[in-house]
């Protein structure tokens, strides 16, 4: 069985690339089994803030100039992302980022790679199975020629093959059919609530991350913006106007967000909240 | 063989000469091929220095094996652990910071260190060439009118097992699944908790061995071991680029074909067309299959 969910909190984080600020200033914190969401457009930071978390800045030249991460109490910052993973995070990355020429075994048995008890991997395997059973008889497929929706199913699968405490998905919902994106969601809240595993999950769809999250977090350019739980956020002026409004990325773009409080009065004439 | 043949013949025991010496050359170029691919392959790393890898295990073999006179199998045993040692020197003293520097940058680090190798070789083993290597069996039998040498046959045979072993790790084993999972998506390995630096580490040592295993062979077919022998390096090549860059088992049918038509057009054409002809396969073979005949670009998600 999984381990128990850990706490992450993330203290007054500041990372840049550079001269340029990707991050200011952050605090986010994930109860132990909790399920939070990030919202955020293009460009807010949510990617960094995964980043940050898994160690996987210095890829992509940035780092951390201030802040603390914990998970469980204990600081996971500096450490390096082999190190992380075996702490118990784990991560579906943004654009699902499958290794195309392996099989759909071989990128499950990837996600073990931090695993030192090797006998229990075959069960984690077969957990996940049960838990994708669409996934049975592909094992032998190679990744890169599955559909979005199954590749998504198999970078979830991968993901918990190291039965993280805490799981961190980052979009989801990126150009998958909607119908996938709600059975995803479902099977997330599934994992929260029976295997107690801490869930952070990044995301644009704004309207479906706050129907499965408890608490949410508005980023908007490097900052949080809004604070509150899922409800709060739901009933939130702002968050309507900005994220709810068409559930679609049109709504999310810079012009809005830098002016948000100018265009107080505009959610007449946009669509109602999507289910999308 | 790789003696000149003379003049075009139609007469098939010597083009039954021509294509077992094809083989047991190409044979060479794809173990040389395998090691190349292998750090292209897992590290993104176009390695110029890996002729000098193979010159390197040639100068290894003369000390373990001539110089020390091991016992053959303890020779070839400290032979390739003291090549896996410098595989591991290469990466954490210089590949390591190199990690996330621009492409060409990196190709120039590595001719910096194929210069570093010719120089200590000269350094420690002088300018004067030494004779060949002969600690496999000599002579040789008949077949069809061809004479087969031993020495010929156990390298084939040392490939074909290098290339079964080869596959096998990266097929079967823990390790090898990270290897191609690093290949695959560096940024995705190390966040499933794959360690790339090891990973990395591993590859520079598995080429420095297969380059010791290149070496000790082709330090017994080559003329006479000098520091020209790294030339084997930019001969093997076209072998790596025919099989396509990326792909282990194209490598090794690249040795193989170009070894062949190598040997054909010496033994036809003269000595003075076996280079050009072997880059014009190249260059034909680049212009119709720029990812070469099993290269392939990378599957891409939707």
């Amino acid at each position: 069985m999984s381990s128990d969910g850990l706490d992450l909190r993330i203290e007054d984080l500041t990372v840049v690339y550079g001269g340029v600020t990707a991050l200011d200033n952050v605090n986010i914190t994930v109860p132990p089994g909790g399920f939070v969401t990030v919202l955020g457009a293009n460009g807010a930071g949510k990617t960094t803030l995964v980043r940050s978390i898994t160690s996987l800045l210095y890829l992509h030249k940035g780092r951390v100039r201030q802040g603390n991460i914990t998970l469980g109490g204990e600081s996971i910052l500096g450490k390096k992302s082999p190190d992380i993973v075996k702490a118990g995070v784990a991560q579906v990355p943004e654009g699902r980022k499958l290794f195309p020429n392996l099989s759909v075994k071989e990128n499950l048995l990837c996600g073990a790679a931090s695993r030192s008890d090797v006998d229990a991997i075959d069960d984690s395997l077969e957990q996940n199975l049960e838990l994708f059973p669409q996934l049975r008889p592909l094992l032998n497929q190679t990744a890169g020629l599955l559909s979005g929706g199954e590749q998504q199913m198999v970078a979830v699968g991968r993901a918990l093959m190291s039965d993280p405490a805490l799981l961190i998905c980052d979009e989801l919902s990126l150009g998958l059919a909607p119908k996938i994106v709600h059975r995803l969601f479902e099977l997330l809240t599934e994992i929260n609530e029976r295997r107690g595993t801490s869930i952070l999950v990044i995301e644009q769809n704004a309207s479906l991350a706050l129907q499965h999250a408890a608490d949410a977090y508005v980023l908007e350019l490097g900052r949080v913006l809004i604070e509150g739980t899922a409800d709060e956020l739901r009933g939130n002026p702002m968050v309507q106007e900005l994220y709810l409004g068409g559930g679609g990325e049109a709504h999310t773009s810079y012009a809005a967000i830098e002016r948000p409080s100018r265009r107080p009065e505009s959610h007449g004439r946009r669509p109602p909240v999507s289910e999308s | 063989m790789l003696l000149a043949f003379g003049n075009f013949t139609a007469d098939p025991s010597v083009n039954l000469q021509l294509l077992i010496g094809g083989l047991a050359l190409g044979a060479i170029y794809a173990v040389v091929a395998l090691g190349f691919v292998l750090v292209y392959k897992s590290t993104d790393v176009l390695n110029l220095a890996h002729g000098e890898f193979l010159m390197l295990g040639a100068y290894f073999a003369l000390t373990f094996l001539i110089s020390e006179n091991l016992n053959f199998f303890l020779g070839v045993f400290v032979l390739l652990l003291v090549m896996l040692v410098f595989g591991l020197l290469v990466h954490y003293g210089i590949m390591r910071r190199m990690v996330g520097q621009g492409f060409f940058a990196i190709v120039l680090i590595t001719l910096g260190i194929a210069t570093i190798i010719r120089a200590l070789l000269l350094i420690f083993y002088g300018p004067t060439e030494r004779a060949r290597l002969d600690l496999l069996p000599q002579g040789s039998f008949e077949v069809g009118g061809a004479t087969v040498r031993y020495v010929d046959l156990i390298i084939f045979g040392v490939v074909a097992a290098c290339v079964l072993l080869f596959f096998l790790f990266f097929k079967y084993t823990r390790l090898g699944l990270h290897m191609r999972a690093v290949a695959d998506d560096i940024e995705a390995a190390a966040a499933m908790g794959i360690d790339p630096d090891k990973v990395y580490a591993m590859t520079w040592a598995a080429a420095m061995v297969m380059a010791g295993v290149g070496g000790l062979l082709f330090g017994h077919v080559t003329g006479a071991i000098d520091r020209s022998i790294e030339a084997i390096g930019l001969r093997a090549f076209p072998a790596a680029v025919v099989g396509g860059l990326t792909s282990l088992g194209g490598s090794i049918v690249g040795g193989l074909v170009v070894g062949v038509i190598e040997q054909f057009a010496n033994g036809h054409l003269g000595t003075k067309w076996r280079e050009p002809v072997a880059f014009s396969v190249m260059f034909v073979v680049l212009l119709v299959r720029p990812t070469g005949l099993w290269g392939r670009k990378d599957l891409e998600r939707v």
